[in-house]
């Protein structure tokens, strides 16, 4: 039989070395660390295109074996997990106590824990919920000596030691390798509902500042321009607007609440807009689409491009980029002003930097930043996918030198080289 | 400032048992003058650490290395509120409330509402990442911080996170806040505001005993029910608040748990007649319910005050910080009481019961040295029963110099080796609010006159 091979964002094949024990996996990171060996820690492998492909040889190193249950206080609505557990292994154990995670993690069914975390995926519900940063009360990592060590405890209000859990969300495993993971939960909310509003171009501003002053307190306000909701709206075998704009305003609470809150916005909406506003309570089924938070990782996107600006500016950007002329499917967490943009159509690699450096350059005009989430591996570097390096970089590399000084970790994957 | 007499009020924080003067103490206006300060500082080898208002209760302000106390309460001004994208940009030395007050009639307010939210900073709340009573529902300190301006001990000024939401790189933003000073001087904070919940209802649940009380705690969030608040206070406390404040507190009852939901009035009653049937299942003498905003208000004034309200106790008290898993404040509970007994010593309780989160007041007479010496004992003890039960030695108030010794009882050489290494990212001469969070070596406090005086 053929020893297990991976190829990450282009690169390898490289061995896949799947330690089963936390010993086991100490050891690996020893070895390693004695001969120099890059490791680049693996899970569902659902975003390993996620940064800049690896440049040295080494060994990817599947979490997928750690993945048990350590500890599951449901009454003190924790959980304590090895980070191999896939999200929804997760979810449904936590379910069954009426608990979730609130964190709408794409292709929850191969994606473990551990790579969400390190990846700080998120979706529609951080405008109610927040992010991974939120959920993270305690964390274990194989350091790079491949001893464990842990920060936070099992406890959701904690102030003992600094908070190295934030330093590991989001650090694209770049620090050290996540083993285990305390989270804090919430519970299942006894209702959601889902309102969809379409919207002609003129109005889009007013109508996201009228959301954002609305009575009602939505978890997810979402902005999608025509074609992604089409194509959101068709997967839900839903009947398609003609609008330029959808917005859909998810709502979760007690039943009393839900309902009044869907009352509330039809009502606020009429006062608004009038007939230019066509209003619809959603189907399950496009709860589900747009929630399953996959869209993220839309297969059929050649090159997908994430900008974080202000909430205040997701309108007029989402309008510029739209204006630019090249097809594109647009999703944004206007609350949070998060942009997804999916291009489908392949295109040659100067003409494709060239639509980066506009949208980066919207981006900052916007105040934020844009991330390359996806184009094809031979185009990747730093500065393309990570866009200029941010103002505090020389302390994130010293932070990175003093965790991983022979840079065992992903090296060169994350944002600066980093 | 630089004459004794002036110095003596800067030796020490709320946590009035170790003490040590500084040096000098600065009063910079600017992030320039913080940055010329720290460059001297460096130059001249002298230690150096920032300080708020003074309120910490775990010495977290406290000049171990004496040297010099860079005083932030002249950087007090707010600088941008921009309510569409909810966020504000203060300085450090702005009163936690100053914040929440500038917002009033706008419908927001700044989330993080640790009792002393009248005095403390705002730069001292990042430093220890502080709670409140409403942290259960709406996080603490990190949750808030979008963005930070920190002066690193070399003089170097960074940027971390602002406005916006997921910027690249690691978030120095969230290890910064909570590090207690250790990584340098913050200069301006970025913060999330928060829109006011539209309506309240706020309980009184009277229980004959403690275990009826945290048993109602762990029902209500076990029924999906996120409450803003849920505070508890034993009969102890409750004679003083009461003497003091006079909202009507029984004075015979074991406990009383303040119980608040908050959000949109739509689904309120349902919720508080959920929490009003689990309260009376778990044995409540009685629920009442803040009929008025006064009602409500006098409630939360007793309850953020009832520290104060102590003195009506003992001549002196020491509040404790321990965190416990919710389900276990049954056990942890009946072991303070037990600690008490043991060392002839009367314990009030006043908390945040729905994060777990103890505070146990010791009361005592800091005259008599053989009460301190039981003071530190029990205090010791119940921080260890806390580890012992899976939770931690401080929710909210700090490492500071207190509990430096318990650093390693919660966490193992390796880890607080890798926080070693963070701090040298940071902080590699160790000039930055030296002998602070980890114990290390070449910390060693000269605890001269960790004089075992007076707590706070």
């Amino acid at each position: 039989m053929d020893a297990p091979t991976c190829t990450i964002d282009g690169f390898g094949p490289l061995p896949v070395v799947r330690p089963d024990t936390l010993t086991a996996l100490g050891e690996l990171v020893r070895e390693a660390g004695a001969r120099g060996t890059a490791l680049y820690p693996i899970g569902g492998q659902t975003m390993l295109d996620l940064g800049v492909p690896p440049q040295r040889e080494g060994v990817a190193v599947d979490l997928c074996g750690l993945d048990r249950v350590i500890d599951f206080p449901a009454r003190d609505m924790t959980v304590t997990v090895q980070a191999g557990i896939t999200v929804a292994g997760l979810n449904e154990i936590i379910g069954r106590e009426r608990l979730c995670l609130p964190l709408d993690i794409p292709l929850a069914a191969k994606a473990t824990l551990g790579g969400s975390l390190a990846a700080n995926a998120s979706g529609s519900r951080r405008h109610g919920y927040g992010t991974a940063r939120d959920y993270v009360i305690g964390i274990n990592a194989i350091n790079d000596a491949g001893e464990e060590f842990k920060a936070g405890g099992r406890v959701v209000k904690n102030v003992a030691g600094y908070d190295l859990c934030k330093l590991l969300v989001g650090s694209l495993g770049t620090l050290g390798i996540i083993t285990q993971v305390t989270l804090k939960l919430r519970p299942l909310p006894e209702q959601q509902a889902l309102v969809s509003v379409a919207c002609q171009d003129s109005s889009l501003e007013a109508l996201l500042d009228r959301l954002h002053a609305s009575r009602t307190r939505p978890v997810t306000l979402d902005l999608l321009n025509r074609p992604a909701a089409q194509e959101m709206f068709a997967q839900a075998n839903l009947p398609v607007s003609e609008a330029p704009w959808t917005v859909l305003i998810g709502f979760d609470g007690n039943a009393a609440a839900v309902e009044w809150q869907v009352q509330q916005l039809r009502d606020e909406m009429c006062e608004a807009g009038g007939e230019k506003l066509a209003l619809g309570l959603s189907s399950p089924a496009l709860r589900a689409s747009s929630l399953a938070a996959d869209w993220d990782l839309w297969p059929k996107a050649f090159l997908t491009l994430k900008a974080n600006v202000l909430p205040s500016a997701v309108a007029g950007f989402c309008r510029n980029v739209t204006n630019l002329g090249q097809p594109c499917y647009l999703r944004a967490h206007a609350g949070n002003g998060i942009v997804i943009g999916h291009l489908t159509e392949a295109l040659a690699k100067e003409q494709a930097a060239g639509w980066v450096h506009v949208w980066r350059r919207l981006a900052s005009a916007a105040r934020g930043h844009l991330i390359v989430r996806r184009c094809p591996s031979s185009w990747k570097d730093a500065s393309l996918v990570w866009g200029p390096a941010p103002p505090a970089a020389w302390l994130m590399h010293a932070v990175k030198q003093q965790f991983d000084p022979r840079s065992l970790f992903n090296p060169g994957r994350f944002v600066d080289g980093l | 400032l630089s004459s004794p007499s002036d110095l003596v009020v800067y030796e020490c924080d709320g946590f009035t048992i170790a003490k040590n003067k500084p040096d000098v103490v600065v009063f910079p206006t600017s992030t320039e003058e913080v940055v010329a300060i720290v460059k001297a500082c460096g130059e001249m080898g002298v230690p150096f650490l920032p300080r708020g208002a003074g309120t910490s209760l775990a010495g977290g302000c406290l000049p171990v290395g004496g040297g010099v106390m860079i005083a932030l309460t002249r950087m007090k001004r707010i600088l941008e509120v921009n309510y569409r994208d909810r966020y504000a940009v203060v300085e450090p030395g702005v009163v936690n409330l100053w914040l929440t007050n500038h917002l009033k009639g706008q419908g927001y307010h700044y989330a993080p509402d640790p009792s002393s939210q009248g005095a403390c900073t705002i730069g001292g709340n990042v430093a220890t990442n502080s709670g409140g009573p409403h942290t259960l529902k709406y996080g603490v300190t990190v949750n808030h911080v979008l963005g930070l301006e920190l002066v690193l001990p070399d003089g170097q000024f960074v940027r971390t996170g602002g406005p916006t939401e997921d910027n690249p790189g690691y978030d120095l933003t969230g290890v910064i806040v909570g590090s207690e000073g250790t990584f340098g001087v913050v200069t301006k904070v970025w913060v999330r505001i928060t829109r006011n919940p539209e309506a309240y209802r706020t309980l009184l649940g009277v229980f004959e005993t403690v275990d009826d009380a945290t048993n109602t705690i762990s029902d209500i969030i076990g029924a999906g029910i996120i409450p803003g608040a849920l505070e508890m206070l034993d009969g102890l406390i409750m004679q003083a608040v009461e003497a003091a404040f006079h909202f009507g507190f029984p004075l015979d009852a074991g406990a009383v748990l303040i119980m608040e939901v908050d959000g949109l009035e739509a689904g309120l009653d349902a919720d508080a007649e959920a929490i009003t049937a689990i309260a009376k299942k778990n044995g409540a003498r009685e629920v009442r319910r803040a009929n008025s905003d006064a009602e409500r208000l006098l409630l939360w004034k007793s309850r953020k005050q009832a520290f104060g309200a102590v003195g009506r106790l003992a001549p002196s008290f020491c509040t404790q910080d321990g965190v416990v898993p919710r389900s276990r404040l049954p056990e942890i509970l009946r072991a303070i009481q037990a600690i008490g007994r043991r060392h002839a010593l009367r314990i009030a309780n006043v908390f945040h019961a729905g994060d777990g989160n103890i505070h146990p007041i010791l009361l005592f007479d800091e005259r008599d040295p053989e009460q301190v010496r039981r003071v530190l004992a029990a205090s010791n003890e119940i921080l260890d029963e806390c580890i012992r039960l899976g939770g931690s030695v401080t929710g909210e108030h700090g490492i500071g110099v207190e509990k430096i010794d318990f650093m390693p009882k919660l966490f193992t050489p390796e880890d607080l080796a890798m926080m070693l290494r963070l701090r040298r990212a940071f902080n590699p001469d160790g000039l930055c609010s030296p002998a602070k969070m980890l114990p290390t070596a070449g910390a060693c406090i000269e605890q001269s006159k960790a004089g075992r005086r007076a707590a706070l």
